[in-house]
């Protein structure tokens, strides 16, 4: 009965093996490209005769071979399969419904989980990819950017982290009929991580497709984002980092990026931000070009700008005296309200009214106590 | 060969007077405690007895009862060792029972006859029946500070037994040297620059908010806290009676001969327990560290620190202003009406206020953010982001405006809450907030954005009415709320960085 099973039944119970991640997944795949012999071989405990899938595997060959194999005769991969399919989809590398997008990659995941729709992978895909841990400004361009990015028919890929990724999906979200959110996660797609963006999640899966390489009730456990990030750098047309420390999990998304020979963008940020100092250091090594707005990573994609709606004046309120004061004594650091009210000498009741209607207006995003100015009237 | 004396216990901090009945009666020679004794109370019959007999006093080889009345009282302590050997005296006919009637007697005996103080004098001398209160000289300016009472200040057996024997008359005391001047308290003056912290002090003062600062270590939260008692204007006599009844129970020193006028400021390090912060205690029960700053300020330096557990343990007496501590033994109910105000990081590194300077990982952000719970901090009404000062105001500021400018604009606010018939604008109920504090239409736009946008909640949005309310009151403005009060009092409960993300 087991030569009945598609490959991707195969796949998704060795995926659920015990210390069997995305690497070694594909140095398995690579030693034995059909899985039900690979899959056999675990059975056997015969799957670590290959010298370089007992490199890939290390510590746990030896578990695979001993304990591991009582486990796996447990493991029924038409029971696996009938899981993940009824939790979403399951699709295998050499089998039917493989994202074209990944099939010729120089490292493609053996197995994806899906869930949502997968068809929407086709079209053009621009990864927006930051810090968790970002800035007002940084938040705000990403929301921007994956609106503006949507309104001209791009899937925007990410990760659904906190911060910028789940700012860049938030943007997408935004536009009605635009281009379908595509996030690739780290965890099982059962386990919804970060919590506080169960919402983006749900609406993520609804709009447009959630992938993961971890097979259902898989923890997000450290060791599994950097090949996320690998998925995200692979499945993007182009990669644009919106605000990067000067290390993160977004500088490996380049990585994997350039290798791919896939373009990379980075968002200027001030010199003396902490939070920009990776985009900054990619621009100054000439390895990313500069992403100042959609139409810089459109015109790269061949795509028209026109899409992107810009047209007339500025549809905020325009600042009365004292906001505008308050406005111009911003730096290029986000504030607090007592430094704004030193800069301008207004009174603190003044200054905090300013800033109220300034952030209703859209013209300050405020965090905690910190106000930072996204925008400038025109002169 | 009956004899009754009165004196008094204490439970919890509010005294209850007891009765002290002896009996002496023919039969083996016996000495029995009955009445709910404790243990240092059960312990009277070895001191009374080796006293007496030190002081060339007599002791009957008979049977004697002493009875504790009321017997459903427990009896705490060794405050009654000498109405027990007063009334040895009179079953012995020693002592004419008119001599001892209408006195009370307080104080514990040493082996030698000598008296000794005993905690709690305010209390136990406000529940003293009778005129005249006999208590031990060390105690005397404690127990004058209630009202109504003639205080016999004594300092041995010998001269209670030949004052009531008619031998001598009682002594007279030595007039107490005049107390040394209290402390100055901190100045506000000393503070530079700041001027969001400085205005949120005036308006926990003014208002009785809650305050909470976060910021990075070395940027004066601590220095702004201790500020915080010398604002507040000093407390009625009824309210200073309350307090030092408290301090008086928990045998904390006070001042020789004034009631405790300052409100107090009270600040337990973070290894504090439960137990030492709400009250309570096995053998005896003694009120917390909530009910020492009662009136005044409770202090939480490195709020983050603290238990959570312990932290939670205040939501109680926040909300009600007392604490009912239960044990197996005993029930106490302590008054608690403190402000509290808090100090932490906003993040174990401490750099985490500035965006992007944190080093933290966020599961250690997320564990320091979990000490305080949600329902705490809601009970904040202000919470600021305290920076550090910049260099400028450090070297070259001017000195700030002093504690004393601040406090009078402090009484000023009270008393215009008081013209609204509460204490506080902390305790206006919904019903007094619509009626004396109304929205003006650009108040009430700012309202609605800020409720539209999810930062406030419809609970904040009372808190931050009488915030607002509260710098009206403060800066002299009679009618509607305007838009930049309640801006302001929005920006004051801001949440802080470290505090909200995720």
């Amino acid at each position: 009965m087991g030569e009945a099973l598609p490959p991707e039944a195969h796949g998704a119970a060795l995926c659920t093996l015990p210390g069997m991640g995305p690497a070694r997944l594909v140095a398995v795949a690579r030693a034995w490209p059909d899985l039900a012999e690979a899959w056999g071989r675990v059975l056997d405990g015969r799957i670590a005769d290959e010298p370089t899938v007992a490199a890939a595997l290390g510590r746990s060959a030896r578990d695979l071979r001993g304990r591991g194999r009582p486990q796996a005769r447990r493991i029924e991969p038409g029971e696996v399969l009938d899981r993940h399919r009824s939790a979403g989809g399951v699709s295998a590398s050499r089998g039917a419904a493989y994202p074209e997008a990944l099939a010729g990659d120089v490292e493609p995941p053996v197995v994806l989980f899906h869930r949502g729709r997968p068809d929407v992978l086709a079209g053009p895909r621009v990864a927006v990819v930051g810090t968790r841990d970002c800035t007002g400004y940084g938040r705000q361009l990403a929301r921007r950017l994956g609106r503006d990015l949507a309104v001209a028919g791009v899937r925007v890929v990410s990760g659904l982290a906190l911060g910028i990724d789940g700012a860049a999906h938030e943007g997408a979200l935004r536009v009605e009929g635009g281009g379908p959110p595509v996030a690739v996660v780290g965890s099982g797609l059962d386990v919804v991580y970060p919590r506080a963006h169960g919402a983006l999640w749900a609406q993520v899966e609804e709009t447009g497709v959630v992938l993961s390489e971890a097979p259902l009730g898989a923890a997000p456990e450290r060791w599994r984002f950097p090949s996320r990030n690998r998925v995200v750098a692979a499945l993007a047309d182009v990669v644009v980092v919106v605000e990067s420390p000067r290390r993160g999990g977004s500088l490996h998304t380049v990585d994997a990026a350039l290798e791919r020979d896939v373009p990379v963008l980075a968002v200027p940020g001030p010199v003396t931000s902490p939070t920009s100092a990776g985009c900054n250091q990619l621009l100054a090594d000439a390895v990313a070009g500069v992403a100042r707005d959609a139409g810089d990573v459109l015109s790269l994609l061949g795509l028209s700008q026109a899409a992107v709606a810009r047209g007339g004046a500025d549809p905020r309120p325009s600042p009365t005296p004292d906001q505008a004061a308050v406005l111009d004594a911003f730096g290029w650091q986000p504030a607090v309200l007592e430094q704004l009210a030193v800069r301008t000498a207004l009174g603190l009741g003044t200054v905090a009214e300013a800033l109220h209607a300034l952030e209703a207006a859209g013209w300050v995003a405020a965090s905690g106590g910190w106000y930072e100015r996204v925008a400038r009237p025109d002169r | 060969m009956l004899a009754t004396i009165s004196s008094a216990t204490v439970l919890g901090v509010e005294g209850r007077p007891v009765t002290v009945e002896v009996h002496v009666s023919s039969g083996l020679p016996a000495f029995t405690i009955v009445g709910l004794p404790d243990t240092a109370c059960r312990e009277a019959r070895d001191r009374v007895r080796a006293a007496l007999l030190s002081t060339g006093l007599p002791w009957p080889t008979r049977r004697i009862t002493v009875n504790l009345a009321p017997s459903g009282v427990r009896k705490v302590g060794s405050g009654l060792d000498l109405a027990i050997a007063v009334a040895l005296l009179v079953a012995q006919e020693e002592v004419e029972p008119a001599a001892a009637a209408g006195v009370g007697f307080l104080g514990e005996l040493g082996l030698d006859g000598a008296l000794r103080a005993v905690p709690a004098m305010v209390s136990l001398v406000e529940a003293l029946d009778g005129a005249v209160a006999v208590v031990p000289a060390a105690a005397a300016a404690e127990a004058r500070l209630v009202a109504g009472h003639e205080v016999r200040p004594v300092t041995h057996l010998r001269e209670v037994a030949s004052a009531l024997m008619g031998e001598e008359g009682w002594p007279t005391p030595p007039t107490p040297p005049p107390a040394p001047p209290p402390p100055p308290e901190p100045d506000l003056a000393d503070v530079r620059g700041q001027p969001v912290a400085r205005l949120a002090l005036e308006v926990a003062a003014a208002g009785h908010h809650h305050l909470l600062m976060v910021g990075p270590p070395g940027s004066g939260k601590t220095m702004l806290a201790r500020r915080l008692p010398g604002l507040l204007p000093p407390l009625c006599r009824e309210h200073a009676l309350e307090a030092t009844r408290i301090h008086s129970a928990a045998g904390l020193p006070l001042r020789a001969d004034t009631l405790l006028w300052r409100p107090p400021l009270r600040a337990p390090h973070h290894g504090a327990s439960p137990v030492s912060i709400i009250g309570g205690g096995t053998a005896v029960m003694r009120p917390g560290e909530v009910s020492l700053a009662h009136r005044g300020v409770l202090f939480l330096d490195e709020m983050g620190e603290f238990a959570p557990q312990v932290l939670d343990t205040l939501r109680q007496p926040l909300e009600e202003g007392e604490v009912r501590v239960t044990r197996a033994k005993a029930t106490a109910t302590y008054p608690a009406r403190f402000l509290l105000a808090g100090a932490m990081n906003p993040c174990p590194c401490g750099e985490g206020s500035v965006p992007g300077a944190c080093s933290c990982s966020d599961a250690a952000r997320a564990r320091y953010r979990r000490r305080l719970s949600g329902p705490l901090l809601d009970r904040f009404d202000l919470r600021v982001e305290v920076l550090r000062p910049e260099v400028d105001d450090l070297l070259r500021g001017e000195p700030g405006e002093s504690s004393t400018r601040v406090a009078e604009r402090v009484a000023a606010a009270r008393e215009r809450a008081r013209h609204r018939g509460v204490w506080a604008n902390a305790e206006l109920g919904a019903a007094a907030l619509d009626e004396c504090a109304p929205l003006s239409d650009g108040a009430a736009l700012v309202v609605e954005q800020a409720l539209r946008s999810g930062r406030l909640s419809a609970r904040g949005l009372q808190r931050v009415r009488r915030v607002a309310l509260t710098l009206a009151d403060l800066w002299g403005c009679d009618g509607a709320l305007g838009s930049d009060q309640v801006s302001l009092a929005l920006s004051l409960r801001a949440d802080p960085v470290g505090l909200s993300r995720g």
